[in-house]
């Protein structure tokens, strides 16, 4: 018998590597093939993953999926762009986009015609969200908006019939909340140095009729006619002439506010427009059943006009580099952000199990999320406000410094340690400092 | 092995051979190696970071600018009354920490009953990790829900509840407060341990002498406890400077500026705004006052040790 020797090995070794690689080339190509790197913070974690698992069924793709908290969700990312981590796909914040965009991380989608082809069914403001500088950064994931509530039973009780239409209309129908003794402060507002802030302020401005910053990028908020004059003078007022905003309003953030709403301290309250859904659940809310959506108050000078806000799926710019990954990436951006098997499956899915706003349209028409909204809000409330939104205009690649003083210089009003028009002016003077160096 | 003449000596004096010293060298290797990695090139790379202008979010261009961050810090008016609340906070803090760790330090050790027991539960916020003890003080001062108000309502003290962190003439004491809380504990362990070694000889020979109790303690106590004293006095100084987990969870440098510490400022620098070039000059220049403070409370307070 001739003897195994080490040429034979070799040969024997390559013939099996050889056959192995045709044999098993489709499963090896599926399990070797660099998977798309999908990031995005730790929301509907179970929903995702689930949808990944259909999306791997599909597409023999294979998907790595990681997170971050929310709260240290730029941070986390900003440090891997730098350190060259690999990503593909991730979760955006309209917030983050010029920034990102700037610095040259993400890529723009226009030229994906099977990714732009939704905009025709997504709400405007969304898709404006998404879009910097002429292009468009992505597909929506999660679409929202603030919104205005009111316990329609403390009202009746202080024989109020109807909702505040405007901003005055609030300030009068508080203070008879107030004579009646049925809360000490019925409007709840946050105003607490927190991400939500600029949203709080920005619904106070757009709906009072002005801006922040006009369409060019100039700073108009201290702008006596079209800035946000009205606005913060309604907030100082409200805390220190009316009394109908607690003063505690510089310390209580938005979750906060939602939990002093739904223990039934106080007849107004503006929130996100889905926190509805957790005001009207008896487990998590003393004034379940009792709380109704109004379009958001118009000041003298303005509409109902609300401020609205986007998260998305990003494309990497060096995912959009390599032909064959950015193939892959835009396949997966469609199954969550469009459709997937025809439907718009994701978005649903977040809404029916987490309650997460949608901006495509048609999702307002379906029976079944119809139906289940019905139990706990108005869906053409819903759907009538949303289509007053408007994207945040302070959106830059600056807004996270300019932010940081402007929150300072509103809580400074409020706290009567400056005025609205030295507070405004602050906020201008940075922004256009920081406009200037970049 | 030789042992040169006028060699090293060791700790008692005997002379330490060249082998002793190589294998010394050798075996310190590995920690100065880790040393050098996780302290020093750091320090030294922070700083090097502080010359230029580094902005994590505009990654391709980073010039270099020299000592332009420093001056910017220091001409920048929100960084001078950061360090005016910074020392207000330090003050207060450390002026009630030395107070009732002092008053406790004295209380338990003295011999009664239910002493172990008041000793144990000295030791729990001791116990009590800082976020944790923020966000319990963030309940206890909620002025919605808080217990603070809930208390003092019940005892008649509030007819209605009060705003406590958003109130900014009150935040930073409230701030402090919570701080005192948790950091009281060490210094009362700390200074106990100074009066234990106090000989009850001192005390005896002083009653003989008919030293009231009052004299005892300015006499005998106090001088004794003096390098306790001390000690805790600088731990305690520089923890309050550089203290960070308890304005971010209670307040977050609000409401407007009223707790905006220089550890805040170098948080929203380096973290919210990513500019790591200004955040490492103003952690620089935040080290050299907290050094510069230490050296100076070691020279004049420290040399009576």
């Amino acid at each position: 018998m001739k003897q195994f020797d080490r040429r034979d090995f070799l040969k024997s070794s390559a013939a099996a590597a050889l056959a192995g690689s045709s044999s098993f080339g489709v499963l090896s190509r599926a399990l070797a093939a660099d998977p798309i790197n999908f990031f995005a913070w730790s929301a509907g974690v179970d929903q995702v993953k689930s949808h990944i698992s259909a999306f791997e069924a599909k597409t023999g793709l294979k998907v790595a999926y990681a997170n971050a908290p929310w709260a240290q969700y730029r941070d986390t990312l900003v440090t891997k762009f730098v350190g060259g981590a690999p990503l593909d796909v991730l979760w955006v914040s309209d917030s983050w986009l010029p920034e990102w965009a700037e610095a040259g991380w993400l890529a723009p989608i226009d030229g994906y015609r099977e990714l732009t082809k939704y905009n025709a069914e997504v709400d405007d403001f969304s898709t404006k969200s998404m879009t910097y500088k002429g292009k468009q950064y992505g597909l929506t994931y999660y679409t929202d908006y603030m919104g205005f509530f009111y316990d329609e039973q403390m009202l009746k009780k202080a024989g109020i019939s109807a909702p505040p239409k405007t901003w005055d209309e609030v300030v009068q129908q508080s203070l008879k909340i107030k004579k009646a003794g049925l809360s000490e402060y019925p409007m709840m507002l946050s105003m607490a140095r927190e991400t939500w802030l600029i949203e709080f302020i920005s619904a106070m401005v757009f709906s009072h009729g002005g801006r922040l910053v006009d369409d060019t990028g100039v700073a108009v908020m201290d702008d006596r006619r079209k800035g946000a004059r009205e606005a913060l003078t309604w907030v100082v007022d409200a805390v220190n002439k009316h009394k109908i905003v607690s003063p505690a309003c510089v310390e209580i953030g938005e979750l906060n506010g939602l939990k002093a709403f739904s223990s039934g301290q106080h007849a107004f309250a503006m929130l996100g427009r889905y926190r509805v859904r957790t005001l009207n659940d008896p487990k998590q809310s003393q004034i379940a059943g009792r709380v109704k959506q109004g379009l958001m108050p118009a000041g003298p000078n303005g509409s109902h006009a609300t401020v609205g806000w986007n998260r998305f799926y990003g494309l990497t710019a060096s995912a959009a580099k390599n032909k064959a990954k950015a193939a892959d990436a835009v396949k997966f951006i469609e199954w969550f952000g469009g459709k997937a098997d025809g439907k718009y499956a994701f978005q649903k899915l977040m809404f029916m199990d987490v309650g997460a706003g949608f901006a495509v349209k048609p999702l307002f028409k379906d029976p079944e999320i119809i139906k289940t909204y019905s139990q706990y809000s108005d869906i053409k409330m819903y759907e009538r406000q949303q289509a007053l939104a408007r994207k945040k205009d302070v959106v830059s690649p600056w807004f996270g410094e300019w932010d940081e003083v402007n929150g300072t210089a509103w809580q400074a009003a409020i706290l009567g340690k400056s005025s609205v028009n030295d507070a405004l002016k602050r906020s201008a003077d940075t922004w256009n400092k920081l406009r200037r160096r970049s | 092995m030789s042992i040169r003449a006028g060699a090293l000596r060791g700790v008692f004096g005997a002379p330490v051979s060249r082998y002793d010293q190589a294998s010394a060298l050798w075996l310190l290797a590995p920690m100065l190696a880790v040393l050098l990695v996780v302290a020093v090139f750091p320090v030294l790379y922070s700083f090097w970071i502080s010359l230029f202008d580094l902005r994590l979010t505009r990654p391709h261009r980073v010039p270099f600018v020299g000592l332009d961050n420093y001056l910017e810090v220091l001409q920048d008016e929100l960084f001078w009354s950061s360090v005016w609340r910074t020392t207000s906070f330090t003050l207060m803090s450390v002026t009630a920490i030395m107070v009732i760790a002092l008053a406790m330090a004295l209380l338990l050790n003295e011999e009664f009953r239910g002493r172990r027991f008041l000793s144990a539960m000295l030791l729990v916020p001791w116990a009590i990790p800082y976020v944790a003890n923020g966000l319990m003080w963030k309940w206890i001062y909620d002025s919605g829900y808080g217990a603070l108000n809930g208390l003092l309502f019940q005892l008649d003290f509030i007819d209605k509840y009060m705003v406590w962190l958003g109130d900014s003439h009150k935040t930073l004491a409230l701030i402090a407060n919570a701080f005192v809380w948790k950091e009281v504990p060490l210094a009362t362990i700390l200074l106990l341990v100074g009066l234990k070694s106090i000989p009850a000889d001192l005390y005896s020979a002083a009653r003989v002498d008919g030293a009231d109790l009052w004299r005892r303690f300015v006499h005998i106590t106090l001088p004794a406890l003096r390098p306790s004293f001390m000690l805790v006095m600088i731990y305690e100084t520089m923890m309050a400077i550089r203290h960070f987990d308890l304005f971010f969870i209670l307040t977050e440098g609000g409401p407007a500026e009223a707790s905006h510490v220089l550890a805040w400022q170098v948080y929203v620098e380096t973290f919210r705004k990513l500019s790591f070039g200004t955040g490492s000059a103003l952690a620089y220049i935040m080290a050299l006052v907290t050094f510069l403070l230490a050296f100076w409370l070691i020279r004049t307070l420290g040399r009576k040790l």
